[in-house]
């Protein structure tokens, strides 16, 4: 089987697909940049900790998926994964998100060698009990920076009053408590069950042609049994957990964060992105910079410049986050609900659609600056089964109508939360 | 970069490239950094964008953005050594991706033209109420300043090792003299700024450089300029007793940030010598501090070296468990000896050539720090590219490098101790 070509010509990017004969899908996205970029991913988050392979059950400690990601760049060799890129340059690291852990490196020069340490590394797991006990250190240590950050602790606890119980509500990183149950003997559990080939895919944005990619993946990877599992989630509801949450730390001003549950799960492909631009339409519409809520909350001082929004999508759990500082984090509430009241009295004007939609499209063409956003967010769109190039023809395709359907479906209050983290001294 | 002189004290700088879907220009205003100014340097462009004669208000403002097929218009301020940069960046799309025949370039300077030189003023003052509301929020984001524990840590120890220089004021001043400020005052110091900054416009993209350079010289016609203030950073080399500061927050994790001398700066012609000692040092995951002190020793996550090329100064951060200070420090110290003494291996220096090497031509890939590197550059007269940058590299000796630390000094250490025992989370 040859490459197959994929090509957007309005926006001037393709890319190159192949299943290739280990079992792993290929896909190269040429860029006449001088970084060229590759990740290679599974997918498999910190929501992935309770599955069924081979007729056994397993359930795994918390912040697994992340614990994972550290061991990896350690080998049997002795020689540090970060040791083996610096010989050609490369820039290297990783990350773990709630459904995927991705392996990456930018390089200028000696492309293909940084590639094989890539294909190399992550296909090659080694765990001791020694470098198991170590990471714990460590680890430890990014979970306590993270238990002082306060944009990362109100996103937290945002999650765990939207979910009742839904992993979501887990961190990325675990607990001190948690990691301490990890042990090699859970690591190649993981390891064994969501790094195999066919659960993973290597997206290549670079100044490269597919053949070489190709060459590279047969002379590292060979064929793959594939390893049939299941993930077991609990039943989680459409209702949030609790409308309130909050901590106090060390912060100037308190911090707030609505998350707005959907209550619309469980899509992927095309619906998935057709409801991914429907929310980005309907945040912008409602929230933007230019809309009157914005504007109005701006000028009374309720709000600042770090006034911002988001809508995180995945397969089985989507919200919003509405967020930012604020001395009122109570009336900013408050102040959504009305809006949202208003708009459900007032509408969308059509001359505000069309100009929203001008601004969304813009917005995702400017992704394509950076082979670093490009090979992410392709990622993100494979392990949904979307495809990053049909979204700016799924925005156009959105009508007044179709927003008009979300709104009223999605934006109601019994899915509405409240986290906020509060000054110590109040 | 081609730099074209404008009128007196303002250039344009052009960075050609056809990788973006959009092109990106920055607006600069160099100023020296003062105690006194600080807060008026970092207040005045807030309160532009609040609104101009054409754009009174912020949505009015933001609509038009939108309309330009959602170009940005961020206000930002900084420092560079003892030199404050207060100004605005916006980026647009390429024309070629417009359904419509527009040129997005004229339109955004035409929004910035209206931005800057044409405020909303009451008599010879800035609206009261805009004034106020943007004092308010500034305030908040000086005090917002320690959320960030670890950016935090690191200002805290910058601003006691330089509480006798100008380099210890931060880019956003103080609340007390924030709270100084009136829409008067605000509105005769933006005057000067107009009139005495070193003015540097940057363009990274695709344009016609003569139409954009007419453009430019329109906007500037007939502005009133006086003498350019000069901006000279004090550069410290010596020590005599070290400064030590521990602070209290009920945090979890300790925060360790050293603060060094190092001598070495932007103006040194072979100021690649110093980035390789600092990769080699703590700026990679293959640097002495992350394999000592994170991965043999296993006392933190992060513990990284950090330099300021206008200033001479370097930072070393990390965050660790409160009881694990001394043994960090201790650590931290030794691996700075070993560099010195110039124990690490030639594999050890290629790989670092290739890492900076390699961060260097990544930045033609990033139109933003494209501009940045040069905006840099351009403060100590220096108008070399990153690949010009890369042949010095190249060429460094490991004396090179040994003599590159040779001068490095501690002369501050901050410490914020965590007073949290176990967990601080609530559910």
């Amino acid at each position: 089987m040859n490459f197959v070509l994929k090509e957007n010509k309005s926006i001037g990017e393709k890319y190159y697909y192949k299943k290739h004969k280990s079992g792993l899908d290929i896909y190269v996205i040429p860029k006449n940049h001088g970084t060229g970029y590759a990740v290679f991913g599974t997918h498999f988050g910190s929501i992935d900790n309770h599955f069924i392979v081979n007729g056994k059950e397993i359930v795994l400690p918390d912040g697994i998926a992340h614990f994972l990601e550290h061991k990896l760049f350690e080998n049997e060799d002795g020689i540090d994964t970060f040791k083996k890129y610096a010989k050609y340059g490369a820039s290297a690291n990783a990350y773990t998100s709630s459904d995927k852990t991705v392996y990456l490196f930018s390089a200028t020069e000696n492309f293909t060698e940084s590639l094989e340490i890539l294909l190399d590394f992550v296909t090659h797991p080694y765990f001791t009990d020694e470098t198991v006990k170590k990471e714990q250190g460590i680890i430890g240590q990014e979970i306590r920076m993270y238990d002082d950050n306060p944009g990362w602790r109100l996103y937290f606890n945002m999650l765990r009053a939207l979910y009742v119980n839904h992993p979501a509500r887990i961190d990325t990183a675990g607990t001190v408590e948690t990691i301490s149950k990890i042990t090699p003997e859970t690591l190649y559990d993981a390891y064994n069950t969501f790094y195999n080939l066919h659960n993973m895919a290597l997206c290549v944005c670079a100044d490269i042609d597919p053949e070489t990619v190709e060459k590279t993946a047969d002379k590292l990877l060979s064929e793959a049994p594939e390893v049939s599992f299941k993930r077991i989630f609990p039943e989680e509801p459409k209702q949030v957990n609790q409308k309130n949450i909050e901590q106090p730390l060390q912060v100037s001003m308190p911090l707030f964060a609505i998350g707005i549950k959907d209550p619309d799960v469980n899509l992927s492909g095309k619906d998935l992105m057709k409801k991914n631009a429907e929310y980005d339409i309907l945040l912008e519409l409602i929230f933007g910079k230019s809309a009157p809520f914005y504007t109005k909350l701006y000028e009374s001082g309720l709000i600042n410049s770090s006034f911002s929004y988001d809508y995180e999508s995945h397969l089985n759990f989507a919200h919003c986050e509405i967020s930012g500082y604020s001395n009122n984090p109570d009336q900013v509430y408050a102040e959504i609900c009305k809006e949202i009241v208003r708009v459900q009295t007032s509408g969308f004007a059509a001359a505000e659609f069309e100009r929203v939609k001008r601004v969304i499209y813009a917005q995702n063409i400017r992704v394509f600056n950076s082979t670093d956003d490009i090979a992410n967010d392709f990622l993100s769109y494979i392990f949904t089964s979307g495809d990053m190039l049909d979204y700016p023809s799924v925005i156009a395709e959105v009508t007044l109508s179709d927003i008009e359907k979300r709104f009223s479906e999605s934006f109601l209050e019994e899915y509405f939360v409240l986290s906020k983290i509060l000054p110590i001294s109040k | 970069m081609k730099r074209i002189p404008l009128y007196d004290g303002i250039h344009l700088n052009i960075i050609p490239s056809d990788k973006f879907k959009t092109n990106y220009f920055d607006f600069n205003m160099i100023v020296p950094l003062r105690s006194e100014t600080a807060s008026l340097n970092a207040l005045f462009p807030s309160v532009l964008k609040r609104g101009s004669q054409q754009y009174p208000s912020i949505s009015a403002l933001n609509q038009k953005l939108d309309e330009l097929y959602s170009t940005t218009l961020s206000a930002r301020v900084f420092k560079r050594g003892e030199a404050q940069i207060v100004g605005f960046t916006t980026d647009f799309l390429k024309n070629s991706f417009l359904p419509e025949k527009t040129d997005l370039l004229e339109e955004a300077l035409s929004v910035i033209e209206d931005i800057v030189y044409r405020p909303l003023t009451e008599k010879d003052a800035f609206r009261a109420d805009y004034t106020e509301s943007e004092k308010t929020n500034l305030i908040d984001s000086i005090n917002a300043q320690m959320n960030n524990k670890n950016a935090y840590a690191m200002q805290k120890c910058v601003s006691i090792m330089c509480q006798q220089e100008a380099y210890g004021t931060t880019e956003l001043g103080t609340v007390a003299d924030v709270n100084n400020i009136t829409p008067v005052t605000l509105y005769s110091h933006y005057k000067e700024v107009l009139e005495q900054a070193q003015i540097e416009l940057f363009f990274t993209g695709e344009c016609e450089e003569e139409q954009l350079t007419k453009q430019l010289l329109k906007l500037f016609a007939g502005k009133k300029r006086t003498k350019v203030l000069p901006c000279e950073t004090q550069i410290i080399k010596t020590v005599d007793t070290i400064k030590e500061v521990t602070e209290e927050m009920p945090v979890n994790q300790g925060k360790l940030s050293l603060g060094f001398r190092t001598g070495f700066t932007l103006k040194d012609k072979n100021y690649a010598y110093f980035s390789l000692f600092n990769e080699l040092y703590g700026g990679s995951p293959t640097s002495k501090l992350f394999e000592n002190v994170r991965e043999k020793l296993s006392l933190c996550y992060y513990c990284r070296s950090i330099p300021e090329a206008h200033k001479g100064v370097l930072i070393v951060a990390s965050g660790i468990e409160v009881q694990n200070r001394e043994l960090a420090q201790k650590e931290i110290l030794a691996q700075l000896e070993t560099v010195k003494k110039g124990d690490f291996s030639e594999e050890e220096i290629v790989s670092a050539k290739k890492s900076v090497v390699n961060s260097y031509r990544e930045l033609y890939d990033d139109a933003r720090a494209l501009s940045s590197w040069y905006l840099s550059r351009v403060i100590v007269e220096d108008y070399s590219s990153p690949e010009d940058t890369v042949s010095t590299v190249l060429a460094a000796s490991a004396t090179d490098i040994k003599d590159a630390s040779q001068n490095i000094i501690l002369d501050t250490v901050y410490f914020l101790k965590g007073t949290l025992e176990g967990k601080g989370e609530e559910e």
